[in-house]
């Protein structure tokens, strides 16, 4: 295994923070949050970049790249949805200048009249009140439906950027032909590193952000950056940082390449980038002091989207369930074998 | 960024794999076992040297070092291929990874000659004096002093935790031959035969049992070394620890990775909690082993990142720690009985590796302390990683 970036992935993660730091700037997300600014010519410019076509499976560590970047930046779009919720569950479909999201469960389908009916309810639709498309999960398979077929109301949630939405279905019907190929255990995969690599990129803005502080606050006549208590909690957030991103681009590697290793190596990604989180929410407030109490500290936008992540498509101690079930029934293939 | 390594790497591990299969000592031939990392059996002495023979000890050392000039990827798969079938390449770890590497980087042709190949092939086996009762984290404060007269040096000290110095031949010593020097400046480094008068040696036990005597004080009275023993230039000696340590880091992880491969292969979990602590072992070691490999690929390119390494160390020995302590705690009272057998014996190891769960856990504190505590990479994290201001 060979775990690094090579020459023209360096290249692409440059361009795309330049590209980040550019056009998604903390003034344009407190924006968002307080004046209820629209993302939408946001989303535009990245539809020009090209990163709205990243749907091919083989494009996953450059999607990783562009993800951990936005997640970073408290990526306002529907950018993580309809990449890596509604693309995985949708690959025929769609255009780069349309959003969508993902419906994983809540609604049921039934065949009437050579097509299909859904109906029910789904809750915690990420960006369900704003998507253009919804790709909807059922027993019977995978439906894509235009959101102007569903009833979409805003959740209030913490974060104030976040988009969820609560999503009726009221006896949708739908052609035959909207049904999709997609397997949706390798779009849940994919969904997952995505989430993981959000949260790894907003976990990096607060720690860089604390960083920043502890550098610049003085207490007892010196930075509180040189105090040993505040440096040991520095270095345990950029172990755990360390950890969450190898193991979210190990996922996407294992995605990239149809690695039969993709499943426990999703749930590894969403673990741990769920346990990164929790360290560097504690921390990262902590080390702010009163000041990271604040609504003006941009530092709320990093760790609300972190733990946001977490709360979603499972958390860390499900999927860690997963990852010792999948490795016990390796550990048990093997010991027959041998 | 891939998953596989290219056919040229793979090809050097088939061609490997092939010679362990031809020539591993056989269980019979290995009865006699190893009682510190100072000494050497006899039949793991012919084992070392016949790998040193063939380019096999040390793959990325030109041939007459025992190796084939292998590259760092290389050298990544053959610690994988001693790692997965539980081999020891040599007894004497300090010896081969780090005296005779430090002989190898800063001693002359006639050091390499005289002390670091008998080292390499177990002719004779090394220990290191670093450690004194008042020189632990803070190294460069060492004491231990050494006067330069005419063509030899006297030695006045004391090392403490030097491991299996009782059993070792030589000494690689580290001692402060210009006391008027800024700490860091007046050090240098001495090869000292352990047989030389007034070096005297007494190995005390660890807390794991009072027949584990692998740590030893080394008193030094007007101890005569040599001139020509000395390693590197006068003065000079903080390079050379630096140096030899910095050459053990990168792949230093890889032996806490293979304590963590060992613990998840011999644990067997069975409620909800102990599944927990079972995936958590899983990532860790997935982990350090990409964190692991991404270092070693930076190495290949020729750069060296030192205080990115202590990320791997303080990761690595204490997610190893944390996984004994679970495994321990999942045993209840059977991880009280000792000696016990926790794994499938392996004479290719060391029996420690195989003991009784409490010992296994209790001996992790060495991965937590030795070669800078995780107290100290923490502070080297924040500093210098993260470019927060010192102290």
């Amino acid at each position: 295994m060979l775990f690094e970036f090579d020459a023209e992935q360096r290249l692409w993660q440059d361009t795309v923070h330049k590209a980040v730091v550019k056009e998604v700037p903390p003034t344009l997300v407190r924006a968002v949050a307080d004046d209820g600014a629209d993302p939408a010519p946001l989303w535009r410019v990245y539809a020009d970049l090209g990163w709205t076509e990243l749907t091919d499976p083989a494009d996953a560590v450059e999607l990783a790249i562009v993800l951990e970047e936005l997640g970073r930046a408290t990526d306002p779009t529907p950018y993580l949805a309809t990449l890596t919720q509604f693309a995985p569950l949708a690959p025929a479909f769609g255009s780069p200048d349309q959003s969508g999201t993902a419906v994983f469960s809540g609604v049921t389908a039934r065949p009437a009249d050579g097509g299909w009916v859904l109906e029910g309810t789904a809750r915690h639709v990420l960006d369900g009140d704003r998507a253009d498309h919804l790709a909807v999960v059922t027993e019977a398979g995978v439906f894509v439906v235009p959101a102007t077929d569903v009833t979409a109301v805003r959740t209030p949630v913490f974060d104030p950027v976040l988009h969820l939405a609560e999503v009726t279905f009221p006896q949708v019907r739908v052609a035959g032909s909207s049904r999709s190929g997609a397997d949706p255990e390798h779009a849940r995969q994919r969904a997952l590193t995505g989430m993981a690599l959000t949260i790894v990129g907003a976990c990096r803005r607060a720690l860089d952000l604390v960083l920043d502080h502890v550098r610049t606050r003085h207490q007892f006549d010196a930075p509180i950056g040189s105090f040993q208590a505040v440096q040991h909690k520095e270095a345990d957030m950029h172990v755990a940082v360390e950890r969450a991103r190898a193991l979210a681009y190990y996922a996407a590697l294992t995605i990239a390449a149809d690695d039969p290793r993709r499943r426990p190596a999703a749930s590894m990604a969403k673990a741990a980038a769920g346990e990164c989180q929790a360290l560097v929410f504690r921390n990262a407030v902590q080390l702010s002091g009163a000041m990271g109490h604040t609504w003006e500290n941009d530092l709320q936008f990093a760790i609300k989207r972190a733990k946001s992540g977490e709360l979603m498509l499972g958390g860390a101690a499900q999927h860690r369930a997963l990852i010792t079930e999948e490795s016990l029934a390796e550990k048990r293939t093997a010991e027959e074998v041998s | 960024m891939r998953l596989s390594f290219d056919t040229d790497v793979e090809a050097f591990r088939a061609e490997f794999a092939a010679f362990l299969e031809a020539h591993l000592p056989v269980e019979a031939e290995a009865t006699e076992r190893s009682r510190s990392t100072g000494h050497i059996p006899e039949w793991a002495r012919r084992w070392q040297r016949l790998q040193f023979d063939e380019g096999w000890l040390l793959p990325g050392n030109p041939p007459e070092f025992g190796g084939r000039n292998a590259s760092v990827l290389q050298q990544y798969v053959h610690r994988e291929e001693l790692s997965r079938r539980r081999i020891c390449h040599s007894f004497n770890p300090q010896g081969v990874g780090i005296v005779a590497a430090s002989l190898l980087s800063f001693g002359t042709e006639e050091h390499k000659r005289r002390w670091a190949v008998p080292i390499l092939r177990a002719e004779i086996t090394a220990a290191l004096g670093m450690s004194e009762p008042g020189a632990g984290s803070d190294l460069a404060s060492l004491r231990t002093r050494a006067e330069l007269d005419g063509d030899h040096f006297t030695v006045n000290g004391q090392k403490v935790w030097t491991s299996g110095a009782h059993d070792a031949d030589v000494l690689l010593t580290f001692v402060r031959t210009d006391p008027d020097a800024p700490k860091h400046k007046g050090i240098s480094v001495l090869l000292i035969p352990t047989d030389t008068p007034g070096l005297t040696r007494r190995p005390f036990a660890s807390y794991t049992g009072p027949d584990d005597k692998d740590f030893n004080e080394v008193f030094f009275e007007n101890v005569r070394v040599p001139a020509e023993n000395l390693i590197g230039p006068l003065n000079q000696g903080w390079r050379v620890a630096n140096g030899s340590l910095g050459h053990e880091r990168t792949l230093m992880w890889l032996g806490e990775a293979e304590r963590m491969e060992a613990v998840a292969r011999d644990f067997r979990p069975t409620d909800t909690l102990e599944k927990d602590w079972y995936a958590t072992l899983v990532m860790d070691l997935q982990a350090l082993r990409l964190l692991g490999s991404a270092a070693l690929a930076r190495a290949a390119r020729g750069e060296q990142d030192v205080p990115a390494l202590s990320v791997l160390k303080v990761f690595g020995s204490e997610a190893a720690q944390r996984a004994l302590e679970h495994v321990l705690e999942a045993s209840g009272p059977d991880g009280l009985d000792h000696p016990a057998q926790t794994a499938p014996y392996c004479h290719m190891a060391f029996d420690d590796d195989s003991a009784s769960w409490f010992n296994r856990y209790a001996r992790s504190f060495g991965g937590t302390i030795a070669g800078g505590t995780s107290e100290i990479q923490r502070t080297i994290i924040a500093e210098r990683v993260l470019g927060l201001p010192r102290r």
